[in-house]
């Protein structure tokens, strides 16, 4: 296998480090040094050769390459088994809808949520219970790191040159969780978005950071979605207006009353829907009096329809919280998913 | 111990763009606008318009805004430019 990449040599671990965080190619933390064996054996695992072509981002039009993805894998502790989610995630994030250079550059401030469905969580080991959205696991903390630092290094989505985010969040370190498939009733996030059953898959979604709730006080699920709509109307008046993907995180105790009462996920968006909007004149009351002008009764929902409502069954088995992820600014962008691995020359996913 | 590393980046520079050719002067001229949305470009475009119309004796200023302040500019907005001598493109942060 013929790599293209420039080579450096280092004398040690530390001189690694060094020439990695003093050229700006980490996130901050130590990498694994990315040696040509490492990388050949992402791309040998994933049957690519090195200058396979995973996409063009739209908006720059620079060329992705399995190598160079490889190179930043492997940096972020991927092991060859890790690496096709990430070659996929990516091509998720390539595709128009999900705006990726407006998602990335925007003073926002958002970072790359990505949903793991189907086998591929098993293999990895990918973890959909404790502590789900944090340090859950080694496959989705390395995965999750891996896409940021392909768009720190692929794209300079660094801070201050194209990323000009004014706070970011947490998850631009890492955001990737598993669904807990396996103690849920419910279709799994990917099949209810069109993948076929059993087949493994990524979902990506410009996505603001986690807004954790509680209501251990009830059974009811009108009452419990009640707390997560409530969260959603706090982000409409707190954060943006704009209707677009917003994802729920519904942990065991939550999920296991809803689902006794017979609701699905499509129950859920349907009821959010409803419940997850506000007039424009609310946001008087929370220091934006300025831009309600003369359309203090207009109505907005958090999502345009209720299948903009991304439901994951996932966290730990105790405890009545649940969160809900808000997208980066409503329909600018929009969450992607894609199977994993299934054909090299696809088409492209169909609208 | 010596590790031979690879390097993550693309390591070609990204197509640098071109300046178009200065103007030898503004009078007369058509200057475009492309506003990406936000708030702070009304009031910058308005002062802007106001100062090239009665400082610099430009002839028309014609006002476009991007339907996606994240996106690049719609396609009908840069048809239109090869119809002006100039285009100031203004970010609102």
């Amino acid at each position: 296998m013929q790599l293209a990449s420039k080579t450096y040599e280092a004398d040690s671990i530390s001189a690694v480090q060094e020439l990695y965080h003093s050229s700006g190619w980490t996130d901050g933390l130590p990498i694994v040094p990315p040696t040509a064996d490492a990388v050949e054996a992402c791309l040998e695992w994933a049957m690519m050769p090195p200058d396979q072509l995973i996409g063009i981002e739209p908006v720059r039009g620079l060329a992705i390459t399995a190598e160079k993805l490889a190179i930043n894998a492997v940096m972020a502790g991927c092991l060859p088994m890790h690496f096709p989610v990430v070659v996929t995630a990516w091509m998720a994030m390539m595709q128009d809808e999900f705006l990726m250079h407006g998602a990335t550059a925007s003073t926002g401030g958002c970072a790359v949520l990505v949903v793991l469905n189907g086998p591929i969580r098993l293999e990895l080991g990918a973890n959909g219970t404790f502590n789900a959205l944090g340090n859950s696991d080694r496959a989705t903390a390395v995965i999750g790191r891996a896409v940021r630092l392909c768009l720190i290094n692929l794209m300079d989505v660094r801070p201050g040159v194209i990323d000009r985010s004014t706070l970011g969040h947490p998850g631009k370190f890492s955001y990737c969780l598993a669904e807990d498939e396996e103690d849920s009733s419910w279709l799994p996030l990917a099949e209810q978005r069109g993948v076929p059953k059993g087949a493994s898959s990524v979902t990506v979604m410009a996505a603001g950071a986690p807004r954790q709730l509680m209501n251990e006080w009830t059974t009811k699920p009108e009452e419990i979605l009640e707390t997560f709509a409530a969260e959603m109307r706090a982000n409409l008046r707190h954060y943006s207006i704009h209707p677009g993907n917003y994802a729920l995180i519904i942990p065991k105790q939550l999920r296991e009353h809803l689902q006794a009462a017979g609701w699905t996920k499509t129950d859920i968006a349907t009821f959010i829907h409803e419940r997850a909007r506000i007039h424009r004149r609310e946001w008087a009351e929370v220091g934006k009096g300025a831009v309600v002008r003369d359309r203090g009764d207009s109505v907005y929902p958090a999502m345009e329809s209720p299948d903009q409502l991304l439901v994951v069954a996932a966290g730990g088995p105790a405890g009545g919280f649940g969160a809900v992820i808000p997208p980066w600014l409503g329909n600018k962008s929009h969450a992607v998913t894609l199977p994993i691995g299934v054909c090299v020359d696809c088409e492209p996913p169909k609208k | 111990m010596t590790f031979r590393v690879l390097d993550p980046t693309p390591e070609k520079a990204p197509p640098a763009g071109r300046l178009a050719p200065r103007l030898d002067t503004l009078q007369g001229k058509t200057i475009g606008f492309i506003s990406n949305g936000k708030e702070g470009t009304k009031g910058f475009f308005l002062h802007l318009d106001r100062i090239l119309r009665e400082e610099y004796g430009v002839a028309r200023v014609v006002s476009r805004t991007k339907s996606n302040y994240s996106a690049p500019a719609d396609k009908h907005i840069v048809d239109e430019i090869k119809g002006w001598d100039a285009v100031v493109s203004g970010l609102g942060d």
